[in-house]
């Protein structure tokens, strides 16, 4: 029995590295020599990469750079972008790394301790999640927002008068944010991408999401949230070539507290393309994956 | 009355070969909404309101298909011998190996006369149209080449320019695995599409595609159809996650995951 259970989260685990592994170059080498020594040791912009270091490097430097712009005054963030540190999101939370997923060094920079910070009666609900279910993405569902922009593969960012808008490889999927001052759609209207408005506030877009869903995940490792989520992102150049990302995410049934999580997002070289990713339409081992997970079709309450 | 005529004056200017002329001081063109580079303005929500995606020729109505006249010139696919029988035997087959019902990628031109809604969002150097359908992105990279193949993708390798005020965008690299419509009309890896996006009106774009393909049409072949632009306060493309309510259905019914 174990043994077959163990099979099972390996054929998860490989399916999720299988896209890691195809078109991420940088990630799980990122810092240099990929060796533990020099693990995400490289500065990006001057900055250490760890995310609890990178934050408040990045923010002191976002407040003085002067970036490229777009014809509408706009900073310019057109481009593809790669989230070097957050390992496809695999895990958010400090890991030593095991048979499943690598290594990590928590991409929570609020609270300090880098931890989610469950409300108490979720204390063991992630690890039920890994150990149950499959992550959403695993079955080609949408990653959700924010892990977007943080999830495999990493972005491209098209930016338009009033409008930006965010294409991912994974799957095809795409979000749209309008910068126009519109309202968010109704509140029974719920999307697994949400509903995300932006605003220039100087250098920096801010992204609001509402109307999410409670069917997707935040990571591999199978961190969650409810319906209730709510998303601030806020991005801002710090270098031609480097975004600063926060995110805070909201959500009093899950959350105690709210919580920020901050990390680089690169510029890919040059050229680089999003390219097609028929993910679904070439997903040929969801029913191995059936025999000991479940399909996650939403956040359970606890018992 | 004038408006209808204006209208028609406009959407007269969309003969093919008659959109580098669009720019002329006076023309239409000229009060067109204008991109940062001075193109015509794609940008917006859009859709088609025929009845292509159940058959893109002239048909009759039946249950639960409205009839519809067809967007192909002169309403003939020109199958070569022997490759009209495959779309006939595909038509037969519908309910279980057309694309869409297996929520599988639409492909081109499908996804742009299919009854959903989709989103253009434009910059110079990158077009992408997001569609409604099982989030289907199409990336249209701008000025540059396709990469080498063979390569195939359910929405091919889109490579847009712009020929004066038309949008042409060329795209290559499928697979064989989309049709055109639930009647079966189809493709093989050798599809070739040509599309000619023109902005008519603010509201209105002039949608036309050449379709080639030697190993089973006799000569290239033309579609044409008028996009409309959803016009409603604070519309937005929503979702429509095709494979996710079959796989809920298939879980609830027993017939996927642990019995």
């Amino acid at each position: 029995m174990v043994g077959t259970v163990r099979v099972s989260v390996a054929s998860t685990i490989a399916t999720a590295l299988a896209w890691l592994l195809v078109s991420t170059p940088v990630a799980g080498q990122e810092g240099g020599g990929g060796g533990p020594a020099g693990f995400r040791a490289a500065p990006v912009a001057g900055c250490p990469q760890i995310s609890r270091l990178f934050w408040p490097c990045a923010k002191a430097k976002a407040a003085t750079f002067n970036p490229p712009r777009n014809p509408d005054g706009t900073p310019n963030m057109n481009g593809a972008w790669n989230p070097i540190t957050a390992n496809g999101s695999q895990n958010i939370e400090d890991f030593a790394g095991d048979a499943f997923l690598g290594r990590q060094i928590s991409i929570i920079v609020d609270p300090p301790d880098g931890k989610v910070p469950y409300l108490p009666q979720w204390a063991n609900k992630r690890q039920d999640n890994w150990d149950h279910y499959i992550d959403p993405i695993g079955s080609c569902f949408y990653t959700g927002v924010p892990r977007q922009v943080y999830g495999p593969r990493g972005q491209a960012f098209i930016q338009a008068p009033g409008l930006f808008a965010i294409v991912s490889e994974f799957a095809h999927q795409y979000r749209t944010i309008p910068t126009d001052n519109s309202p968010h759609i109704g509140d029974s209207l719920r999307l697994y991408m949400g509903d995300s408005r932006g605003r220039w506030e100087g250098n920096t877009l801010v992204v609001d999401t509402t109307n999410l869903t409670d069917r997707t995940w935040l990571s591999i490792s199978g961190h969650f949230h409810s319906e209730a989520l709510h998303v601030t992102e806020r991005f801002t150049l710090i270098d031609p070539d480097v975004i600063l990302y926060e995110t805070t995410l909201v959500d009093p049934k899950v959350f105690r507290q709210p919580w920020t999580m901050a990390m680089p997002l690169v510029r890919f070289e040059k050229g680089h393309e999003v390219w097609e990713e028929p993910c679904f339409e070439s997903d040929h081992d969801l029913p191995l994956l059936l025999q000991e997970h479940k399909l996650w079709f939403g956040l359970t309450p606890p018992r | 009355m004038r408006l209808g005529a204006a209208l028609l004056l406009a959407l007269g200017t969309l003969a093919p070969g008659a959109s580098a002329s669009a720019q002329t001081a006076g023309s239409p063109g000229a009060s067109l909404p204008r991109a940062s580079d001075g193109k015509p303005d794609l940008t917006g929500v859009w859709e088609a309101l025929t009845t292509a995606n159940d058959d893109i020729q002239d048909h009759a109505a039946r249950l639960g298909v409205p009839a519809g006249q067809g967007i192909v010139e002169g309403n003939e696919i020109p199958y070569k011998p022997g490759a009209l029988a495959k779309k006939q035997q595909n038509a037969r087959n519908r309910e279980t190996e057309d694309p869409e019902a297996k929520c599988f990628l639409l492909g081109v031109p499908r996804t742009t006369y299919a009854p959903f809604p989709f989103q253009i969002v434009y910059s110079p150097a990158y077009m992408a149209i997001f569609s409604e359908y099982a989030h289907t992105t199409r990336s249209v990279f701008m000025n540059s080449e396709h990469p080498p193949g063979p390569i195939e993708w359910f929405m091919g390798d889109s490579r847009g320019r712009w020929d004066g005020d038309t949008l042409v965008v060329d795209v290559v690299h499928f697979t064989d695995n989309t049709w055109f419509d639930r009647a079966g009309n189809y493709h093989s890896t050798d599809l070739h599409v040509v599309e000619r996006y023109s902005l008519v009106t603010p509201d209105h774009i002039r949608y036309e595609a050449t379709i080639e393909d030697p190993q089973v049409y006799t000569r290239p072949w033309k579609i044409s159809l008028v996009l409309y632009r959803r016009k409603e306060a604070n519309v937005r493309i929503l979702e429509y996650e095709c494979y996710v309510y079959a796989e809920e259905e298939a879980v609830r019914r027993g017939e996927l995951g642990p019995k």
